[in-house]
């Protein structure tokens, strides 16, 4: 018999994402319990692969970014820097072994425009099939 | 400044194998530039170690530190109040950097994380090119701001080969040919004229002609 796995998700998202005031932000952590951490962030070009990966090393089975439209960033040219940093992100884990998957970005739709409760819907969905972390399986040195 | 590459991940990890308490320092001067050892590029390698060490079951403690610069003692000698227990350092410094911090803590060996490259400019976001040598007599008023030792790919003194196609050097495309540089910029001073005269071969003793090289100013001095 197999379990369903929830993955743990660490997401970072730009403030200017629709539906994420703090009071959205609240709502949302209460429906999800430990099963989502959010990271508001001024704008996607503020993050760092390190946050991702920091995220992936603590406490998430995946991590990832939610920008606004291409074209749409309130400083230019963010997004467009957030999403190459998450590609370079998903250079390294891939190196040392871990799926791509786990590190991911949604580029909002400037046509469609989705609130962050949809999108984390989707990403859950999208990535439930991934088993746990294998770097959170490790249980640290004996003691 | 110096600029530096980090070294393929499966190098680092086989050089700090014997080591389980492994300081990854990092050098917030130019390798931070550089994007190759600054504070963010430590806290990601030291991140994707951890990683990898879980899971690979392995019971390392990999921490991380950055200093403002690793090539100055008065820097260096700030790792005294952090040093203890490790057996290892693992340096994003460039090759000065790894040197100053193995030379004040000669009991701990200090592995270097990066390829040091060059000294350079950064021409661009995410791009740094190689215009200095370093040869211990500039040139560079003879041939307009552009070093033609380390700019052209033929060192060439008394350009140009007249290989050059559209601006762009027959070795290697990507880069503008230093002899149209040196002419144009000359032109635009009204400079030309000194590239009438001969220059001869350039005289290597300056550089490393006597062994590593020392600079001493005892006026700044204690």
């Amino acid at each position: 018999m197999t379990t369903q796995h929830n993955p743990i998700l660490g997401l970072f998202y730009c403030r200017n994402v629709p539906g994420s005031s703090e009071q959205e932000r609240q709502m949302l952590e209460k429906k999800y319990g430990t099963r989502i951490r959010l990271f508001p962030i001024p704008c996607s070009g503020r993050l760092e692969p390190f946050h991702l990966l920091r995220a992936l090393e603590e406490f998430a089975d995946v991590a990832y970014l939610i920008t606004c439209p291409e074209g749409a960033c309130r400083y230019f040219e963010g997004n467009k820097r957030a999403k190459k940093r998450v590609e370079r992100t998903q250079e390294i884990i891939s190196h040392i072994g871990l799926e791509k998957e786990r590190v991911g970005i949604i580029i909002g739709s400037k046509d469609k425009p989705q609130p962050l409760a949809d999108i984390i819907e989707d990403i859950l969905g999208s990535t439930s099939h991934l088993s746990p972390s294998p770097v959170l399986q490790y249980a640290g040195p004996p003691s | 400044m110096i600029t530096a590459e980090q070294k393929p991940f499966e190098e680092i990890r086989e050089m700090i194998a014997p080591y389980q308490r492994i300081l990854v320092l990092g050098c917030a001067s130019c390798v931070a530039e550089c994007a190759a050892g600054g504070q963010k590029e430590t806290a990601m390698l030291a991140s994707t170690l951890r990683m990898k060490g879980k899971m690979e079951g392995e019971e390392k403690i990999i921490e991380e530190h950055t200093l403002d610069r690793q090539c100055v003692n008065d820097f260096v000698i700030r790792l005294d109040d952090i040093i203890e227990g490790y057996d290892a350092i693992l340096s994003l410094g460039c090759g000065a950097g790894v040197q100053a911090v193995q030379e004040m803590y000669g009991e701990i060996p200090v592995i270097p994380a990066l390829n040091t490259e060059f000294i350079g400019e950064t021409r661009a976001q995410g791009l740094w090119v190689e215009n200095c040598l370093g040869c211990g007599d500039c040139m560079l008023y003879h041939f307009g701001g552009v070093c033609p030792l380390a700019r052209c790919s033929k060192q060439l003194f008394n350009g140009p080969c007249g290989g050059s196609v559209d601006g762009k050097c027959e070795i290697n495309p990507d880069i503008d040919c230093a002899w149209q540089l040196i002419i144009d910029r000359l032109s635009s001073f009204g400079a030309l004229d000194r590239l009438e005269g001969i220059y001869p071969p350039k005289n290597w003793s300056k550089k490393q002609g006597g062994g590593p090289r020392r600079i001493v100013r005892e006026d700044q001095q204690k």
